[in-house]
Parts: C-alpha cells; sequence; structure tokens
C-alpha cells in the first residue's frame, strides 16, 4: 500500500488518531472520570477552582431558579385587565388581526381552542396550544372574548393569572438553562451564573414572560434546543450509545417546539444546523482517519434526527390543531372553499348552490368584497390625463347591494329543457345580462380610466349583435377539473375574455367623481393571481322567476367533507407565510433591527391614565449594553487571532483558541443567526423579535468574560469514549474577584431592574418627572412625561 | 467503490505529459513535505492564459496569422458584431421606451440646460456628445413614442452608442483568454455575448445600458489582465493594469450606480490579495505597505477622481437654468444663467411672498398641496418637494395676535426671533404643527397647513432663528434677514420643535415627496432644520442686483449626489399600481418575464427585451452546477483526493470566484433592495452567468482528460449551434418585429411572456 502513503499524510492506524487529536480542536476526558468532569467528579484528583464544587454549583442553580420565579410571578396579577399595545388612533391599523401580539390576540387564540372554532393566525400553532391547555386547566370557559381592550379580567370572572403562569414558569425555568449551557461549555461556574444575571435580572424577558404571549415558550424551547445540542456534543465519543441518540432526539424535539411556536424557530434550526455541518466537516477530515460509510452514517443519524424526526413533531401539533378546531369560527374565510367545507357549521356547507344559465346572480370579488356592477351612466368622453373612452355604459365594482348588481347567466350553446345539462360548468363560454339595463358584458381594446395597460369594461345592448364575439367570456374555476360545476360561495373563478384573453380585475383605488368613487374593473392580461378571483355571492332568482327553493330541495346542512391532512397543513403553511410577509403596515411601535441591541427604542405595552400606570417593553440596559458590547469584543478577539496567526504569532495557547472558536463561536453564530435575518424581512418588526437574540449575546457575554478574567479553561469537559485517547486534566481556578466582578454586576443589574420596574410590572404608577427620569435615551417614547420647563414656552 | 481505489483513479504524476505546455514542472516539493493546509505558494510565475514568450518574427502567412491568432478572432467577432449592431438600426423612426429619458438628457447637455436625474453624468454626457457630433441641435423633446423629425440625426446617435454594445464583443473574448480559457470555451463565452438578444437589444437604442455593459465588461477585463501580472508587481504592465482598472471603475460608477457593485467584485478580490500578502512572512513590510498604497490609489482614488471630474463637466456644462434648479442649493442656482434670483429683493419683510429652500444635502422647496394626509390630522399636506410651482410660495404674515401687514404703512422688515405666520399663497392655509406624529417618523410632530385667511390658533406661530448669513456674518450682526444669503430656523412657539425635512420619503400619497416634521430634539448643527429663503417677491421693494461668488464644487457635488440618492430611494414600487413593465429578481434569470420596449401596434415596429433563452437558461444552470462542483471538490479537498495540480486548482478558483461573487453582487443587491426593478438590471449579471458557463465547459469538457478530441468538438458544436439558432430564431425581438405580432409564430417559448 505505498500508494497510500503517498496520497494521505499519515497511516491509518491508531497513530493517526493520537496526531490527529493532537493536532485538532477536540477535547476529551481523563481515565478518572468518565463523566463531564464539570459535574464535579474527579474533584479528588485536583483542587477545584473558586466556588467550582458540585455543590456550590447546585446552590447556585437554586438560587438563579428561584429568584427567577419570584422576579416572575411578582405581582402576575397585575394589570387584571387585557393588556393589549397601545397605538396612536390616528394611525391606520392593519387590516388583519393576526398582526398584533398583545394579549387581546393571543387570550383570543386559547378561547377558541376551548370553544374549538376555527382562527387563523400567522404563527404555528405550539405555543397557543400549550396556553389554551393551560386556560382549559384552570377552567376558562372560553367566553370571554378578550375583544374589549382594558375590559377587566376580574369583572369577567377570568382565570388569568392562571393562564399568565404558563409563560412565567417557562420564562423562570429559561434562566437555570442558560446557567446549565454554559455550565456544560465548560464555563466556572461564576461566568455560568453571570450569563443567568444577564436574562434573569432582565426587564425585556420578565415583562414578555409575564403576560399572554407567545415569546417565554419560544425563547425556553429555543435555549433547550441550544442546551440539548451541547449535551449530545458533549458524548460525540461515544457515537450511537443510548445517551448519544437521546440527546441528538432532544435536540430535534426542542427544535420542532421552537418552531413549532414561531417561524424564529427557523433560525434555531441554522444556528444547529451550522453547529452540525461544521462537525460533519470534521468527521470527513481524512486525518480523523474515518471511514465514508461511517461518515454517511452520521450523516443519516443527524438528518432523519434534526431533520424528518422534527417535521413529523411539527406537523403534529398542527395535527392536533386541526384535531381541535372543528368548528367554523373567524379564521374560516381564509381559507379555500375545500377547506372550509371540512368545518362544522361552515356558510359553504349550508349555502353552496349550484348555478344554472338563465339564473340571475351576484358577483363579488374575493379580495375586495365588492360586487360587480353597472349603471346607466356613461364613461366621460376624456379622462382627466387626456386620454379617450368609448363612453359606454361604466361597468364598476360597488361594495354595497343592490340591483343593479345582478346579472343573468346567458348560454352560448344549446341546452337541454330539463335537467342537469342546464348546470353551469367549468370552462364553460357563456355572457352576463345586466338586468337592470338589459345590456350584456363587454370588454374590449380601450384602455381603462385608470390604467393605459388594461382594457375597459362596459356593457352592449342585448339585441344588438355586432359586437357578439366581445360579449363572450369564460368562467374559468380556480383548481377547476373538467365538467366541475359552478357552484354560488364555493366556486371561486376568474372571468376570461374570450377574444383578448384578459381577466375581469379590479382593485381598490375609486374611480373620480364621475364613477361615483365606485371601483373601477378592468380587464387585466396578467396570470391571474389571488386578487383575480370572484365568486358568486348568491343566486337572486332563476329563469322563471320563481322562488328558489323550489327548484332544489330545501337546503339541508350538508355533512362535513373530510380533507387530507397533509393538504390541509401545506395550505395553512403557505397562508401563513404569505400572511407573514404581508404585514408591512406601519406600527408607531415598529423599529429597525439596528435599534435592537442597544435599546434604542421599546413598545408601549399598556397603560391606565387614571393612575398613571404604564408597562414600557423595554430591556435592562446594562444587562442589554455589556452583552451587546461583548460581542464586538468576541469579534475584536477573533480577529486579532487571526492578524497575529497570519504574521506566525501565537497568542493564545491552543486549547484556549479551540474553546474560544468552538464554544464562542457557536454562541456568536447563534446570536447571528436570530439577528441578522430580520434585516432582510420587509414585515414590521418590533424589538421583542430580539429576545432570543439577546439570549445567545448574554451566552456570548460570559464567553468573554471568562476569557478576559483568565487564560485558561476547565479541559476537557467532553465524555471520553472507548477509544479517546486520555488527556491530562486541566482546571480553571479564576479567583475571587470574577466572584466579586459577577456579584457587581448582579447588583447592578438589580438595580437596573429596580429602577426600570414600574415599566416592567405597570405598577406603582408614575408622575411625570419620574417618567422623565426613567427615560435613559431620548428615544424612548414613555407615557405620561413630564412636560420639560422649556417645552411650557407657548 | 472503496474510497482508496477512487482516490487512486485521479492520480497523476507531477509531470503530466499530456498536460498543458505553458505550466512549469518544477518548483513544486514533493506531496509529502507540502503543507496542505498552507496556501499554495509559487516560486515561479506561471502564465496563466497568457503566452509571454515573443516568437520570432513570421516568415510566412500562415505563420503570421498562427502568431496573431489572439487578434484575428476577436476581429472578426467584433465585424460580426457591428453588424449584429448596426443591422436595420435605424429603423424604426420613433422613440422607442427610454429613449424618452435619456435623449431629453442628452439634449439638456446641447442646450446647456441645468437638469436633474438618478443616475451619474458620464453615459448622458456621453449621449450629448454623440448628439453634437451627429449634428443634433437639441431642439426634440423625446416625448416617448414620438417620430423623430427630420433635424433629429437618431440614426447617427444610435450607431455610435451601439458601439460601446459592439466592443462588448471583443471584451468578452480578450476577458475569456485572459481568465486562462481554452480556445474552445472562449469562443463558447464570445459567441453568446455575440449572440444574447438583451444584450443586442438594449446596445442598439439612446439608452445608457450598452455603455454600463461595456465599462462592466472592462472593469473586468482589467482585473484579469491584472491578475496575470501578479507575480511582477511594480513592473510598468502591472501599474498600467490596475490604474486602467481604477480608471473603468470611475467610469462604470459614473455611468449608473450599478457600477458599485463591478467596484465590489474589484474590493473583493483586492482584500483576498493583501491578505494573502499579509500571510507571506517574507515580504517585507515595507512592499507589503506599498501594495497597500498602490491599491489605495489606483482603486480609491483613481475612480474618485473621474467620478468627481465627470460631475465637475457636467456643472461647466450645463450653466443655464433648467429644469433641475430646485433640486441644487439656492446659490448654485442663482449662478445659472438665466436666472432672476440676484434681482430679487435682498431683505424679506412682513408681506413678502417667498420660497424657502432647505438647506440639507438634498433639500428641497416647502411645499403645500391641497391633498390632506389620510393619517395623522387629516389636515392639508405639507412636504418638501424638488421641482418649482406656486404651490411653493409662502407669504410672511404677522402672528394672529398682531395686526394684519398694512400696506400703506411703514415696511416692517423681518429681523431675528421676529414671530410670524406662513401663510401658503395658493390654499391661504397657515403652516401649523401640533402634537400629532409626523406619518413616517413617529417620534416628531406632524407639520400640516390648517386654517385659513381668518381661522388659525397659536399652533400656526413659527419664531424665526437666524443661524448667519454669508454676507452679514454671525448671527449677532444679522439685522435684516436677507433672501439666499441667511439661514434660519424654524422654531414652532408653542411647541419649541423645529421644522425639518431630512429626506424621508413619504408613501404614494403624498407622491413620493420628502416628509416636513417638526423635531423636538435636533441639535443646532442639524442642516435640515436650515431653511434660505429663495425666491422673494416683494411689489413695495426694490429690486436688487446682486452677483455671487460661486459655490464650492465638492458642496454642489455632495449635494446632487444627496438628491440623486434620495430620488432613488423613493422609486419604490407602488402597490396600488400596476406596472406592468416591472419584474422581480427571481423573474430574471430563467427569463420568466420579457419586457414590451414599445406599442404593440399591428403596424409598428415591435421590441421585446428577452434574452437568448439558451444564453440565460444555460447560464443560469451553470451558476447552480459551479456551486455544486466547488463543494464537492470541497468535500474530495478535505478527504484528500489529487483533483487538481497547484496551477490548476489556481486557475479553477480564480474563474468560479469571479464569476460567483460577480453574479452574487450584480444580484443579491437587488433582491434586498425596495426599488422597483427591471429585465435590463439582470443584464450586468448575465455577463458572469456567461462567464461561468464557460469555466464550466473549459474545466469539465473541454478540459478533461476523459474525453477525447472529437467528443469536445460534438458539445462545442452543439452549444454553439444551440446558441447560433436560437439567436436567430428570435433575431426579430431585437431587430424589430414588424406587422401583426401574430403572423410570427413560435415565439412565446414560456407561457408567461407577453409577446402575443
Amino acid at each position: 500500500m505505498a500508494e497510500r502513503a503517498v496520497r494521505r499524510r499519515h497511516p491509518l492506524t491508531e497513530g493517526l488518531r493520537a496526531t490527529a487529536q493532537s493536532s485538532s480542536d477536540t477535547e476529551h476526558d481523563t481515565p478518572a472520570s468518565r463523566l463531564p468532569l464539570a459535574r464535579g467528579q474527579g474533584a479528588h484528583s485536583q483542587p477545584l477552582g473558586y466556588g467550582e464544587s458540585p455543590r456550590t454549583s447546585r446552590i447556585v442553580l437554586a438560587v438563579l431558579t428561584a429568584l427567577a420565579f419570584v422576579l416572575r410571578f411578582y405581582k402576575l396579577s397585575h394589570p387584571d385587565e387585557v393588556v393589549y399595545v397601545s397605538r396612536q388612533p390616528s394611525l391606520r391599523l392593519p387590516t388583519l388581526t393576526p398582526s398584533s401580539f398583545d394579549e387581546v390576540h393571543f387570550g383570543k387564540f386559547a378561547a377558541y381552542y376551548v370553544k374549538r372554532e376555527y382562527y387563523f393566525d400567522v404563527h404555528p400553532p405550539l405555543a397557543k396550544l400549550l396556553l389554551a391547555l393551560a386556560a382549559w386547566f384552570v377552567g376558562f370557559d372560553g367566553e370571554f372574548e378578550f375583544d374589549t381592550i382594558g375590559d377587566s379580567y376580574t369583572a369577567n370572572h377570568v382565570p388569568y393569572v392562571g393562564i399568565r403562569a404558563l409563560p412565567a414558569i417557562l420564562g423562570s425555568l429559561t434562566v437555570p438553562i442558560v446557567y446549565a449551557i454554559m455550565k456544560e461549555s465548560g464555563y466556572p461556574t461564576i461566568v455560568a451564573a453571570f450569563s443567568a444575571a444577564i436574562v434573569l435580572f432582565d426587564n425585556a424577558h420578565i415583562a414578555q414572560t409575564r403576560l399572554i404571549l407567545l415569546d417565554a415558550q419560544l425563547v425556553f424551547f429555543m435555549a433547550l434546543s441550544i442546551y440539548s445540542y451541547i449535551r449530545f456534543r458533549k458524548v460525540r465519543y461515544s457515537e450511537f450509545t443510548q445517551q448519544w441518540w437521546f440527546w441528538l432526539l432532544a435536540t430535534g424535539f426542542n427544535l420542532a417546539c421552537t418552531l413549532g411556536c414561531k417561524m424564529v424557530g427557523l433560525f434555531t434550526f441554522t444556528t444547529i444546523g451550522i453547529c452540525v455541518l461544521v462537525d460533519l466537516w470534521d468527521i470527513l477530515d481524512i486525518r480523523k482517519g474515518h471511514s465514508m460509510q461511517y461518515f454517511w452514517t452520521h450523516f443519516g443519524a443527524r438528518a432523519g434526527a434534526l431533520i424528518v424526526f422534527p417535521f413529523i413533531i411539527y406537523l403534529s401539533f398542527f395535527w392536533i390543531h386541526f384535531a381541535i378546531l372543528t368548528q367554523s369560527g373567524p379564521g374560516d374565510t381564509f381559507m379555500s372553499p375545500a377547506f372550509q367545507e371540512t368545518l362544522k357549521g361552515n356558510e359553504l356547507l349550508l349555502n353552496s348552490q349550484e348555478i344554472r344559465y338563465y339564473d340571475t346572480i351576484v358577483m363579488k370579488h374575493k379580495e375586495t368584497k365588492a360586487f360587480l356592477h353597472s349603471h346607466p351612466d356613461k364613461y366621460p368622453l376624456r379622462y382627466a390625463d387626456g386620454r379617450i373612452s368609448s363612453q359606454g355604459q361604466q361597468v364598476t365594482a360597488y361594495t354595497h347591494n343592490d340591483t343593479n348588481n345582478h346579472w343573468q347567466v346567458i348560454p352560448t350553446k344549446a341546452l337541454p329543457t330539463t335537467g342537469r345539462g342546464r348546470i353551469v360548468r367549468h370552462n364553460d363560454v357563456i355572457q352576463l345580462r345586466h338586468v337592470a339595463t338589459n345590456t350584456n358584458l363587454l370588454t374590449h381594446d380601450v384602455a381603462s380610466p385608470h390604467m393605459a395597460t388594461n382594457q375597459e369594461f362596459t356593457t352592449w345592448p342585448v339585441d344588438d349583435n355586432t359586437r357578439h364575439n366581445d360579449t363572450l367570456f369564460i368562467v374559468e374555476l380556480v383548481d377547476g377539473e373538467p365538467n366541475e360545476v359552478w357552484k354560488t360561495k364555493a366556486g371561486y373563478f376568474y372571468l376570461t375574455h374570450v377574444p383578448t384573453r384578459v381577466h375581469m380585475w379590479t382593485h381598490a383605488k375609486p374611480l373620480p367623481e364621475w364613477g361615483f368613487k365606485q371601483q373601477e374593473i378592468n380587464g387585466n392580461k396578467k396570470t391571474p393571481d389571488k386578487s383575480f378571483i370572484w365568486l358568486v355571492d348568491q343566486i337572486i332568482s332563476d329563469e322563471t322567476g320563481a322562488d328558489l327553493q323550489n327548484r332544489t330541495e330545501p337546503v339541508v346542512e350538508k355533512p362535513v367533507k373530510k380533507m387530507n391532512f397533509f393538504r390541509k397543513w401545506a395550505e395553512l403553511q403557505v397562508l401563513m407565510l404569505q400572511h407573514n410577509a404581508g404585514l408591512t403596515a406601519s406600527h408607531p411601535y415598529a423599529s429597525n433591527p439596528i435599534a435592537w441591541p442597544y435599546l434604542f427604542s421599546g413598545i408601549s405595552f399598556w397603560t391606565q391614565n387614571d393612575t398613571k400606570m404604564q408597562i414600557y417593553f423595554i430591556g435592562n440596559i446594562i444587562g442589554w449594553w455589556v452583552a451587546s458590547t461583548s460581542i464586538f469584543i468576541y469579534i475584536g478577539m477573533l480577529v486579532g487571532d487571526l492578524i497575529g496567526r497570519r504574521r506566525g504569532e501565537e497568542l493564545i495557547p491552543d486549547n484556549v483558541r479551540n474553546r474560544l472558536w468552538n464554544s464562542g463561536g457557536m454562541f456568536v453564530v447563534a446570536w447571528a443567526a436570530h439577528y441578522f435575518p430580520f434585516f432582510l424581512m420587509n414585515r414590521q418588526l418590533f424589538l421583542h423579535h430580539y429576545l432570543p437574540a439577546h439570549l445567545c449575546s448574554a451566552l456570548v457575554a460570559g464567553s468573554v468574560f471568562n476569557f478576559m478574567i483568565t487564560e485558561n479553561i476547565n479541559y476537557p469537559v467532553s465524555v471520553a469514549g472507548p477509544a479517546t485517547r486520555l488527556r491530562p486534566l486541566q482546571r480553571t481556578d479564576i479567583g475571587k474577584q470574577a466572584a466579586l466582578v459577577t456579584a457587581g454586576f448582579s447588583l447592578a443589574m438589580v438595580l437596573g431592574l429596580v429602577f426600570l420596574g414600574p415599566l416592567t410590572y405597570g405598577t406603582p404608577g408614575l408622575d411625570g418627572d419620574q417618567v422623565n427620569t426613567r427615560r435613559v435615551l431620548s428615544s424612548w417614547t414613555l407615557h405620561f412625561a413630564g412636560k420639560k420647563t422649556h417645552d411650557v414656552s407657548g | 467503490m472503496p474510497e482508496d481505489k477512487a482516490r487512486r483513479r485521479v492520480v497523476r504524476a507531477h509531470n503530466a505529459p499530456e498536460h498543458d505546455q505553458g505550466i512549469s514542472d518544477h518548483g513544486y516539493p514533493a506531496e509529502e513535505e507540502r503543507d496542505v493546509y498552507e496556501k499554495m505558494r509559487l516560486s515561479k510565475p506561471v502564465p496563466v492564459g497568457t503566452r509571454r514568450r515573443v516568437p520570432p518574427p513570421a516568415t510566412n502567412i500562415q505563420e503570421a496569422l498562427r502568431q496573431n491568432m489572439e487578434h484575428i478572432i476577436p476581429a472578426i467577432y467584433t465585424l460580426l458584431s457591428c453588424w449584429t449592431r448596426f443591422h436595420d438600426i435605424g429603423k424604426s423612426n420613433y422613440v422607442v421606451w427610454d429613449e424618452a429619458h435619456f435623449g431629453k438628457f442628452g439634449s439638456h447637455y446641447l442646450k446647456r440646460e441645468f437638469y436633474f436625474d438618478v443616475h451619474p453624468p458620464l453615459g448622458k454626457m456621453l449621449v450629448g456628445l454623440v448628439g453634437g457630433l451627429a449634428g443634433y441641435t437639441g431642439n426634440f423633446d423625446f416625448k416617448s413614442g414620438a417620430q423623430y423629425p427630420d433635424d433629429v440625426p437618431y440614426t447617427a446617435m444610435r450607431v455610435m452608442l451601439s458601439i460601446f454594445g459592439v466592443l462588448m464583443v471583443p471584451l468578452a473574448w480578450y476577458t475569456a483568454r485572459e481568465m486562462g480559457m481554452g480556445h474552445r470555451a472562449s469562443h463558447i463565452v464570445t459567441i453568446m455575448t455575440l449572440c444574447d438578444l438583451a444584450w443586442l437589444c438594449i446596445s442598439r437604442f439612446i439608452l445608457l445600458d450598452a455603455m454600463l455593459l461595456f465599462f462592466t465588461f472592462l472593469v473586468i477585463f482589467c482585473l484579469t489582465k491584472f491578475h496575470s501580472e501578479r507575480f511582477e508587481p511594480f513592473e510598468p504592465d502591472w501599474w498600467l493594469w490596475l490604474a486602467l482598472t481604477g480608471i473603468s471603475i470611475g467610469c462604470v460608477c459614473s455611468v449608473k450606480w450599478v457600477g458599485f457593485f463591478a467596484t465590489a467584485v474589484v474590493g473583493l478580490y483586492t482584500i483576498e490579495d493583501l491578505w494573502d500578502k499579509f500571510g507571506d512572512l517574507r515580504m517585507p513590510v515595507r512592499t507589503y505597505f506599498y501594495h497597500w498604497v498602490a491599491r489605495a490609489c489606483c482603486l480609491i482614488v483613481l475612480p474618485f477622481i473621474v467620478y468627481a471630474t465627470c460631475f465637475k463637466i457636467h456643472f461647466i456644462v450645463l450653466n443655464h437654468s433648467g429644469p433641475g434648479d430646485a433640486q441644487m442649493p439656492s446659490l448654485f442656482q442663482a449662478n445659472l444663467v438665466g436666472n432672476d434670483f440676484g434681482r430679487n429683493p435682498v431683505e424679506a419683510a412682513f408681506g413678502s411672498r417667498v420660497t424657502l429652500k432647505n438647506m440639507g444635502y438634498g433639500g428641497g422647496l416647502l411645499h403645500s398641496h391641497v391633498q390632506s394626509f389620510p393619517t395623522g390630522s387629516k389636515q392639508q399636506q405639507v412636504t418638501c418637494y424638488h421641482y418649482k410651482d406656486d404651490n411653493n410660495h409662502w407669504n410672511i404674515a404677522p402672528p394672529w395676535n398682531e395686526p394684519a401687514v398694512d400696506l400703506q404703512g411703514p415696511i416692517r422688515f423681518l429681523q431675528d426671533n421676529d414671530v410670524i405666520r406662513l401663510q401658503h399663497s395658493s390654499t391661504k392655509r397657515n403652516l401649523h404643527s401640533h402634537a400629532v406624529p409626523a406619518p413616517v417618523t413617529k417620534l416628531a410632530n406632524e407639520v400640516s397647513c390648517y386654517g385659513n385667511e381668518t381661522v388659525g390658533d397659536n399652533h400656526d406661530h413659527w419664531i424665526v432663528e437666524v443661524v448667519d448669513d454669508l454676507k452679514q456674518g454671525r448671527r449677532s450682526n444679522v439685522k435684516r434677514i436677507h433672501s439666499l444669503t441667511t439661514r434660519l430656523r424654524f422654531k414652532h412657539k408653542r411647541f419649541g420643535c423645529y421644522l425639518r425635512a431630512a429626506n424621508v420619503i413619504l408613501p404614494q400619497w403624498g407622491f413620493k415627496q420628502v416628509e416636513v416634521s417638526c423635531e423636538k430634539d435636533t441639535s443646532p448643527s442639524d442642516t435640515h432644520t436650515y431653511w434660505n429663503i429663495e425666491n422673494h417677491w416683494n411689489d413695495r421693494l426694490p429690486m436688487a442686483d446682486r452677483s455671487h461668488s460661486s459655490s464650492p464644487f465638492f458642496r454642489d457635488f455632495w449635494h446632487l449626489n444627496v438628491a440623486m440618492m434620495t430620488s432613488n430611494n423613493a422609486l419604490v414600487p407602488d402597490p396600488d399600481k400596476e406596472d406592468i413593465l416591472a419584474s422581480k429578481p427571481f423573474d430574471w434569470p430563467l427569463m420568466h418575464l420579457g419586457l414590451r420596449m414599445c406599442g404593440w401596434g399591428d403596424h409598428q415596429l415591435k421590441y421585446y427585451l428577452l434574452g437568448n433563452p439558451i444564453v440565460w437558461w444555460s447560464g443560469a444552470a451553470s451558476l447552480v452546477l459551479s456551486v455544486i462542483a466547488l463543494l464537492v471538490y470541497a468535500l474530495r479537498w478535505q478527504r484528500k483526493y489529487a483533483d487538481f495540480e497547484p496551477a490548476e486548482l489556481d486557475k479553477y478558483l480564480f474563474m468560479n470566484k469571479l464569476s460567483l461573487l460577480g453574479w452574487a453582487l450584480h444580484f443579491g443587491p437587488f433582491v434586498i433592495m425596495g426599488r422597483v426593478t427591471y429585465v435590463h438590471h439582470y443584464l450586468p449579471a448575465l455577463y458572469f452567468a456567461v462567464l461561468s458557463f464557460g469555466a464550466l465547459l473549459d474545466h469539465f469538457v473541454f478540459s478533461s482528460r476523459r474525453l477525447n478530441a472529437r467528443a469536445k468538438w460534438t458539445v462545442f458544436g452543439l452549444i454553439v449551434f444551440a446558441v447560433v439558432d436560437t439567436f436567430w430564431w428570435f433575431k426579430g425581438i431585437a431587430f424589430g418585429i414588424d406587422g401583426p405580432i401574430g403572423e410570427h409564430k413560435g415565439l412565446q417559448w414560456r407561457k408567461s411572456w407577453n409577446i402575443y
């Protein structure tokens, strides 16, 4: 095998493993402890650093957890009314309710689960399911609608404290998880406590987890994902053991839960994904001496556990969602007719009827909810911009119901006298007669009033056959099958003109005075999208003019239809993403991501004028500034190391650098993956979107703190596998100063927390001057601010 | 297949006999000794693509031909390119598409009237130059779709401008050669450049795109030349190509700002290069420093000089008052021929009618119109507007608690700290501010127009604060407020906030004009709160006769650039309006949409902006394939397969980095930016897709050791045939389709094209 020796630097022996491990970035354990030393095993073999005994660790953990619960449950019952995000009434509200993020919405969604009524929201269901579970658990009957802002919970006997307790509990548990992440990554107790303190005493985390919102759940699962991945990473030398599988699958499960709370979970997937890729890349390195088969096994295990398994879990949330929400509810209209027919009590099930030729119908534009309308008035000869019209009868879209909305379906083929041959079907060519003026709908190559590129719609007398071809239209059912029947309500269709292939279309911009401010109808050449959809709202009469109910049997309630779960899920998922991207309306408290790390603006959650109490969502300025700055310090250290090494200077010992790159690097990647994608989004963004990234920045802060106070690390921290060559144990002693720094920092954090506390807990009320003092940055828009003296000049 | 066996399969001796005589076969340490992690260093220059040795003089024609093959081939391509570009170029005798803009801008240079446009001036100056050369006088208004009158030499102008388009083709050839592609791959790149219909179509009219494309090609060509010189730093040739790279960067940026993406390609190349050199411990620090200085001079200073020179010429040529005046500072306008500011009364008084100019970079005129805010107070809008009309006129009136201006009484001049009311001349409403958040800048107060001549309140009162005066000096020396020269601030008397306009664009309801707000916390040095009186009318005051010193060039330069930036940002798609021409970036690589460049009537000559499908699709496919190939090679590298000779690797990486990065940098920004985008924005990126296709073929087919020459020629022939054939099939869309479109069948290869 001389060949192989030439091609490879090292022979494939155990010796290669040893060399490789000494030169690469692996960490492993001594025989004294097959368990992580961080857990305190092997304490007898070497003196422990300051505060490093397992007992201290347990005490610190207990104290942190207890404090977290205290801070998050403190006055949980206040305020006892629906907390909503206050907006200046002058601003245009987003038309879709799901764009907001307050108790009005998430409380309501919990109520819908309890009542089993279908609703639509842009977020996946897990976090809301958990809220609903809590609500159901504490006996909420779902009758309170969370509709009226400022409604009292107490007066309406809503067990709101129980519902709020769920986010509060998860929010509290996030603190020990942060501590554990740091501990498991090999940092000393005091450093871990430092990181945990940034989250523990943070006003933003506290405010967000005390209310009926989704972020507590999201952040909890996201932290848990990172934690379980680190645990998995630590047992990598004992591959395919029970423990290994457990932590791998736990990572997948937690990832799925994160994604199940909000689509932001995709960023957590990205984080773990990057770490896995780096890991796999290392496995692939030939100097590790692994075969390709070995690599593929690892690849497969990760793909299964971190992609397939989470996907199944994620789907199961939707399965539960659909299984619970079986009744018709406010979310119906978002969905397709086929979907709506799966909901009990849906209008489509009650009313959908087949349309026959010579029926008089009313057509409605799905997006603008306006009816196709015409009236005897003509288009003006000249428009304001100088273009010329055909001066034909106006065809408009009108939001009110009147008899000018009545159109009769005229066939263009011979019909049987009775029977199902008289039913209008997909792709039939029809004429539409405007009943009131006895004219046929027509479009032709004349520019429409508003758009030079689109065709004008008008009508033509029925008895004048000269323009017959221009009055022909095809009923194209959306996703229609051949011979599918055209139905009211359910039968979404495009109306396509036969000679010119344009599609009937309308938009919200009103016509000028001559068109009575009604909407313009025009023929659009574009490929139809959802703004082209029309539906038949009702059948007014059939050709005999007789009562409709006589034609068909009395309308009986039809049985609920079944629909494949995957089709339901796919439809909902697409809608969620579309609506999520569509949340672009402006909001007074929306902010640019650039303003987040240094807290340039917050969100006013709730105010009460009588007591001058308010909740203003803002972080603990000390913690945020330290955490954000630490990221810059970290990057500075890396760049310094890179530049040094490029010039042949080894500034940091190898194992310390590996820890800096791998552990600190993972936290920074997590931070970046949870922060930068927001810059690419066009939707409205808020400060609370930064919470997951803030948690990551707390981890980075701990890491940086560790490298600043000591030149040593706890090494190794991973669990040795059966074939690992064992390394000498090394323990860092960060000394008393670190403890003092952490204590001092915590004290500062507590002071910051207490100082901004009234804004976080919404109590006590503050007078003008007190509000002014708390406006640390001039960009914060606090309510009830006192007038500064120079403001009162006039 | 077991891995070891697979690895053996590609083993190559170092002295591979069948391979590239150009590469020296010595100078590499044996592989065992070589540190695989260290960036490969070449001890001797390895010519990539170029042959450096000077051949002996030719003795017969055959030899001469062979020696000059490198130039004969591109010469032939240039001739072909002349035919495609010039063929029937004057057939459409009406203004096609954006000729309406650029022809008009060219006219302004000939008439020397100041105009404003979002693009830098070089391209439009060339249009003007070409017009001048062709004998055009500048008297045609280039109305879209209008027929050219006899005295407009549009054909000559088009021909001269399409020379830029002609030169793209030889540049593509030389670039491909210089990157190290073989003959066959270079032919394919060149033929694709020659036969792409979008490039062809866009270079046949009076537009800027041909110049933009030419200069983009030139940047890349100079960069590849410079890359080839990298082993002989500080030699004359090295300096030449570095400097030319810088100059072409300056040119491309002066045509359109899209040129900054090409600059970014060069920037990234330079950063990588300097980082490599930084790790070279044998290089003296002084040399390394010189490398920095050379690049800073040639790639930053030189382009900036070119860019600024273009603006300087722009200002020198355009010395008459024209439609773009209002974009510029008042003092600049005062110096234009035909401007009458100098004759306006000097000292402002109560009862004067004035226009107010914001003095921040890119500032406009204080404006109001009858439309009202759809949000906030719903009162009449106040904006900052960059064109002159009567809605910019304001009357200076005394506050409500003082008697109205007495037209018979003594003239009361305006002084520092006077309280005034600004009444909008045409609607008689008063400039007003109140505690309602401004529509975009939510933290500031809204400014609106409210009331009328008799109705109003103390929210209409503004305190005039003088900052300083250009002539009179510091605030304390300013006795009376002068038009043009006095810098003012307007402080709201009730709230103490300052009138401010900081280039924030209002949505469609505000006609994309600039928001005016009342800012509470603003620093005294914020020029966006500074205003000056521009026009000044007062019948009771004498006309002045003032002359003004010229305004400093760099101030005007910077002002114009900020104004261009602001207008560019205002070009966002209007969600309420159907724009059938616009497209989204992801429509481009696979040619989802074409663009009708003119009317579609039966008797019109019709042009359709659409690429050659084979070129676009194969370019898009090769981008994907190149990324996959790089990934596979990376994996194989991690497994230590010996896939490359060092020089070969260097060449392969350079080609891929250049084409993939170039494409990403010319495509990605369009995805992110909110501006309205059109198909022709993809044309520079397409070049990199084509280069990537050439590189891919060169590496996997034409340099392949497994394929024999016949297979290579077959692939080559098929591709050339496909490209040329499609070109021929679609040539009408670029040469102009006559007669009813329905008679030309078979053009609609994708359903989404609106050809028919």
